[in-house]
């Protein structure tokens, strides 16, 4: 993990700002996570094989874009590496919910519409030769 | 980079338009959905008001010469960046060498009829008159004072770069507002209001409105009832903005838009509130809606409304991008 | 009378002052301008024929406060003999530049050359710009040639068109749709983007019509 604290103090004004009370920010080998009252950066476990995508941070579970009225990926479909299959709706922002492999995608774990946690489960991918 | 593709006379260079200039007889301009071009900018860390493409003939298509970070916003047009869909209001890499195509505005749960293509730093074009707006009266602003050509090569002013996609909820779907089943469009009375007949007010508030196919960036001519004035009404010529509804002799209502003329003498009857002027710049032709009578306190909540949903999409899409950046 | 005050939506406000329209109202009308510039809501301060528009830095609270000020600031107003330059501008009546001449000539009963030494004969000041970059609004036209407007509007008239609508005459700076009959056309650029000021003409500034030729 390389974020500078230059940074993070940053990023602790502006989730004051936007009055929400957690932020999780990740990616290739760095993971952030704060609260609104404290900011601690723990590194990120090295992603996993498993084929239940979880959720990568606070927000609105969404199976369909909000503007649409059929789903991303539906249950049963064939999703590639990288393809959106759901979003995390925080506020007005949109995150996207990708594949983390070719695979298929087996079932909806967690209530479209509903709020989720990190690491919350939200879809089950099974491997396409299965 | 990018090049135009589509020989589409009507796309044009926007941004939040011109201010200070009416003294000179230089009307406003600007995007016909502020809210969309300043929220596609937002998701890029440029400005609110940088300069964007508006386009409102379809299909438009690009071709990416030079990596560059862009969005896309306004209305559902079922992008693709060569063969990989887009999500509406949405962000990205637009790679060199790929093409952006973007369809006919589909059937959603808001129908629009403006896109706008948004890249990082902005559209490269010089400012003019403190804007960097199209002026097509004037032929000055924007890319060469004119509509966009085929083969019109553009500029972003932060090329390169690196951004994982993410995007924002359409504000119609966060502030919707109808009114008896059609899109509401809220408005002040203007000037001459008290010199129509009371059947003329009924009809004004109480009927729906028609965006006829006489309609486009200048202004939009409505069907509906006839408006009348109790006497006949002469004017001198006066500045007008962006929104005033005019009543013509025939009675049929224009509503002046972003390219509107800053002076006019038809007879005002009311004025959309600034806020509201993005829900009309975005109702397709042929669409129908209400005039919804609001008061002045009314009027700045909204405004006030529309600039903390920008100031929060702002700080969200700051976030994320910090976040992205550290990793 | 007292004046007229309205609202333009949340972007502006209209004041309208009374009287018949002339002069002196103007300059009253400049002065009320140059006051109302200084006032920290106001973006634009934009006059137009014995009115003018205020075009809002922000829309106030305080709508009320705004108002009261403003009918001082007219009351308190002395007309502003702006004192700007007299420009003549060389036209040639008729022919292909003014394919309108016969309706005006038409209507007013009057020959091409009267209609000509009519028009050329005033010292119009410019009131105010406005209609689109560069164009000005004139006072001083003699009633005796005033036109009605076109039944229907002209898709575009070129750049420099001379013309008059209504009791008004005007002289077009870029190609547009125009409801006004056309008389002549000159080759005065009156608009640059590229300098400052960009118009040619200001408020103030005094416009005078020369006959270089008459097609008949």
């Amino acid at each position: 993990m390389t974020l500078p604290p230059v940074d993070i103090a940053r990023i602790s004004e502006w989730l004051a700002a936007s009055g929400l009370t957690a932020l999780e920010l990740r990616g290739p080998g760095c993971h952030l996570r704060l609260r609104q009252d404290r900011g601690t950066v723990t590194p990120m476990e090295a992603p996993s094989a498993r084929q239940v995508v979880t959720s990568p941070g606070i927000g609105r579970f969404l199976t369909t874009h909000p503007l649409h009225s059929t789903p991303l990926a539906p249950e049963g479909s064939v999703v590639a590496l990288g393809q959106i299959i759901a979003l995390l709706q925080i506020d007005a922002l949109l995150m996207p919910v990708t594949a983390p492999a070719g695979s298929v995608l087996a079932a909806v774990l967690a209530e479209p519409g509903e709020i989720v946690g990190y690491g919350t489960p939200l879809l089950e991918l099974h491997p396409i030769a299965e | 980079m990018i090049e135009i593709l589509s020989d589409t006379a009507l796309a044009t260079v926007q941004d939040l338009g011109r201010t200070g200039a009416l003294n000179w007889g230089v009307g406003t301009s600007g995007a016909m959905d502020p809210l969309a071009l300043a929220a596609g900018n937002l998701l890029l860390g440029n400005a609110a008001g940088d300069a964007a493409i508006e386009i409102q003939v379809f299909p438009f298509a690009v071709r990416v010469h030079a990596d560059c970070a862009f969005a896309l916003t306004g209305a559902d047009c079922a992008a693709r960046m060569d063969e990989q869909t887009l999500l509406p209001w949405w962000s990205g890499m637009a790679r060199a060498g790929q093409t952006l195509r973007l369809g006919l505005p589909v059937a959603t749960a808001w129908p629009a009829s403006r896109a706008y293509l948004c890249l990082a730093g902005g559209i490269d074009v010089p400012e003019m008159l403190g804007s960097r707006s199209t002026q097509l009266r004037g032929a000055f602003g924007g890319y060469a004072g004119r509509a966009l050509r085929q083969g019109d090569l553009l500029r972003a002013g932060r090329p390169g770069g690196d951004v994982n996609g993410f995007g924002a909820v359409p504000p119609a779907l966060a502030m919707p507002l109808q009114q008896d089943g059609l899109p509401a469009i809220r408005v002040l009375r203007a000037a001459e209001y008290d010199r129509y007949t009371p059947a003329s007010h009924a009809a004004f508030w109480g009927e729906a409105w028609r965006i006829t196919p006489q309609s486009d960036r200048y202004g939009y001519r409505l069907a509906g009832p006839s408006l009348t004035p109790i006497a006949p009404i002469e004017l001198r010529s006066h500045g007008i903005v962006p929104g005033v509804i005019q009543v013509p002799h025939g009675g049929q209502p224009i509503v002046q838009m972003r390219d509107a003329q800053p002076s006019g003498g038809y007879p005002k009857i009311g004025t959309i509130i600034e806020a509201d002027l993005w829900r009309l710049g975005q109702a397709p032709i042929g669409s129908r809606f209400r005039f919804l009578e609001t008061d002045w306190a009314t009027a700045l909540a909204a405004r006030d409304a529309n600039e903390a949903w920008l100031a929060g999409l702002g700080r969200l899409a700051n976030l994320q991008r910090l976040g992205a950046a550290a990793a | 009378m007292s004046p007229g005050v309205s609202l333009l939506g949340t972007t502006a406000l209209l004041f309208d002052a009374p009287g018949a329209t002339d002069l002196p109202t103007q300059q009253r009308i400049w002065s009320l301008a140059r006051e109302a510039e200084t006032w920290p809501e106001v973006r634009e301060a934009v006059p137009g024929m014995n009115n003018m528009m205020l075009v809002f830095a922000r829309a106030p609270r305080n709508l009320d406060a705004l108002e009261i000020r403003l009918h001082e600031a007219w009351a308190a107003a002395t007309p502003l003999p702006l004192g700007g330059r007299l420009i003549e501008l060389p036209v040639v009546y008729g022919g292909e530049g003014g394919p309108h001449m016969a309706d005006v000539t038409g209507h007013t009963g009057l020959g091409i050359d009267d209609l000509v030494a009519l028009h050329t004969a005033p010292d119009y000041p410019v009131f105010a710009l406005g209609s689109h970059p560069g164009y000005c609004y004139l006072g001083g036209m003699d009633p005796r040639i005033a036109t009605p407007r076109r039944k229907i509007p002209v898709l575009s008239i070129p750049g420099g068109a001379v013309s008059i609508g209504g009791t008004q005459t005007g002289v077009s700076a870029s190609a547009g749709p125009s409801g006004w009959n056309t008389i002549g056309s000159t080759a005065m650029c009156f608009f640059d983007p590229t300098q400052h000021p960009p118009a040619l003409l200001r408020p103030g500034d005094t416009l005078r019509f020369r006959a270089e030729r008459v097609v008949r």
